[in-house]
């Protein structure tokens, strides 16, 4: 009887040990992921340290195993990544980017609200195709040009160009990172679900914001005439002509596009279409291979990989079932109100601590809310409120940090505040279009 | 042999001259950058023709590939270059790593070539001595009769 009592204590007692020590890795868990966002919102260092010191700290401290840390990583996404710099950096060297951003200057003739409408719907259309961070790389250092030869502000335009990238990139499962981590997380959802079910709700957002933007900007962007003359009279063709291998790399950019529409029919992944494009790009365009794949950034790659290491800890804790449970009840249940719930809450997180880690985190949560039964109408509402949610801030999205690095590199400085007073309105307008939609044709 | 057997010249600069003279000198001098030096002699960067290039031409050229379609009178070249002309090239200046005057000529090839500067300067202690070019020390090199 004695032996059997003591038995039964050390049974308890190892039994409460264990308890103890996995609260502990819990809370654990939760502290590591809540101060790397801290950091990723307060910049206190560059991203892709933060992401693999917290996916270091969390493996190290055994919140998740090193096998669990290797199975938590999307590797479709990366790849996805990868393919789509490989091909953009071949393709900008062709000059087309410079020459669409001339013509649609050269279009608007010296009007504001034209040339806002033009360059919003030029951004747009590029970062649903190339994505929206790529497009503004692109895109940035040639409108400041144009800006300085109307002699028209440039941080004006810039931001129209920001705006227009986050909402553009809403269209298409490659154009947003939210989108390209959302279709990777879920093969039920092909490039053409995303074209159908986001292209239209997205092309109506970027016309009335655009609308609001030219109407807000209407009198600081107005050129000279004089000037408005001058950029009329340039050929934008000139540097189209001089590069080499001009069709042989737009043939491959656009096959790829095509390849992107024909995934779901052709049962191949996006990130396969990614990859199988950019290795054809290297064989049509790069001279020097070291070099094109020197222009992967591999940091940010890094920082996904980081990312997605860090959120498998949570998962692996409970966390993100905890979260979905706490959401669930919140809703009582209600499709309605979950949708809603995860639309305005991405939006806001993302303000708040950028849309890459916060998507990635919502990503398990939002699996485990719709359960086992596949619910697209959710995936919608995250994948709008994360990339609407990006223009909210100035760190909401990574297209609006590279646009106003470019801007202060060339003495031309944005501070949050200037970037809140114009994102924030615009966030707020496209997320009730946002609602509309979901409650009419998704929830 | 050691860069002290060098004739190293006194391309440098003070802290305060405007970016007009820190290019004449630049010019004058025929190396490709100047060492940036306060009113001790001691070295507090570089200010090499690149640098001179992105202070007098709009930084967003570094970003964009194609211009040849761009004449002169479509950006408005000469207020930049009005504006950089008067301000101190301590504003454009950038830190830079320092050669010593015992250092060997092979390993002043090795700097040069991983700093991807074309000049470094050579200080003896913590005084400017003068700045070594990548012509320059090749010039030396091969100057110098074979097995000397």
């Amino acid at each position: 009887m004695l032996i059997a009592d003591v038995s039964a204590d050390a049974t308890l007692q190892r039994c409460a040990f264990r308890r103890i020590v996995s609260t502990r890795v819990y809370l654990l868990a939760v502290v590591i992921f809540a101060v790397a966002l801290s950091a990723l919102a307060f910049d206190w260092a560059h991203r892709t340290k933060i992401a693999l010191g917290g996916a270091a700290a969390m493996v190290v401290i055994g919140v998740l195993d090193q096998e669990q840390a290797i199975e938590a990583i999307d590797w479709p996404t990366l790849g996805l990544l990868a393919g789509m710099m490989v091909i953009v950096a071949l393709t900008e060297p062709t000059g087309v980017f410079t020459y669409v951003a001339l013509k649609a200057t050269q279009i608007s003739r010296g009007n504001p609200v034209a040339l806002v409408f033009l360059l919003a719907v030029m951004t747009g259309v590029l970062s649903a195709f190339l994505d929206n961070l790529t497009s503004i790389l692109l895109v940035v250092p040639i409108t400041l040009l144009i800006a300085d030869i109307l002699r028209i502000p440039p941080i004006p335009l810039v931001l129209v160009q920001v705006l227009a990238s986050n909402i553009g990139g809403t269209a298409t499962l490659i154009g947003d990172p939210p989108n390209i981590l959302i279709g990777s997380r879920r093969p039920e959802l092909s490039f053409m679900d995303f074209i159908v079910n986001l292209a239209p709700v997205a092309t109506f957002t970027l016309l009335v914001v655009s609308a609001l933007l030219a109407f807000v900007y209407r009198s600081r962007l107005r050129p000279a005439p004089e000037r408005a003359r001058q950029i009329e009279s340039l050929d934008p063709t000139r540097d189209l002509r001089e590069a080499k291998k001009v069709k042989r790399t737009l043939a491959v950019l656009l096959g790829t596009i095509v390849a992107f529409f024909l995934h779901g029919l052709l049962h191949i992944e996006p990130s396969v279409v990614a990859l199988v494009g950019a290795t054809v790009m290297l064989f049509v365009a790069a001279d020097d291979v070291e070099d094109a794949l020197g222009r992967v950034e591999w940091s940010t790659l890094l920082f996904f990989l980081g990312l997605f290491v860090m959120v498998g800890g949570l998962v692996e804790q409970g966390v993100v079932t905890d979260v979905a449970e706490w959401l669930t009840d919140l809703t009582d249940g209600s499709r309605t109100a979950e949708g809603m719930v995860i639309l305005w809450g991405s939006a806001a997180g993302s303000a708040m601590v950028d849309n890459i880690p916060f998507t990635t985190a919502m990503l398990p949560v939002v699996e485990s809310i719709q359960g086992e039964e596949f619910d697209d109408g959710l995936w919608w509402a995250l994948a709008l409120g994360a990339c609407f949610g990006g223009n909210a801030t100035l760190i909401a999205a990574a297209a609006n940090v590279a646009a106003t690095g470019i801007l202060e590199r060339t003495g031309n400085r944005v501070s949050f505040f200037q970037f809140l007073v114009i994102g924030l309105p615009i966030t707020i307008v496209s997320l009730l279009i946002a609602t509309a939609y979901l409650l009419l044709f998704q929830l | 042999m050691a860069l002290s057997d060098l004739d190293l010249p006194d391309a440098s600069v003070l802290e305060t001259a405007s970016l007009a003279e820190g290019v004449a000198e630049l010019f004058a001098a025929r190396v490709p950058g100047l060492a940036v030096i306060d009113a001790s002699d001691r070295v507090l960067g570089v200010l090499s023709e690149r640098d001179v290039l992105r202070a007098v031409f709009p930084g967003y050229l570094a970003e964009i590939r194609h211009t040849a379609f761009l004449p002169d009178e479509a950006s408005p070249l000469e207020e930049l270059a009005v504006r950089a002309r008067d301000r101190p090239v301590r504003d454009f200046m950038r830190p830079s790593e320092l050669l010593r005057v015992q250092d060997s000529q092979i390993h002043a090839a090795e700097r040069l070539m991983h700093s991807g500067e074309d000049a470094l300067p050579v200080v003896d202690g913590d005084r400017f001595v003068g700045m070594l070019s990548v012509a320059a020390l090749c010039h030396a090199r091969l100057d110098r009769p074979p097995g000397a």
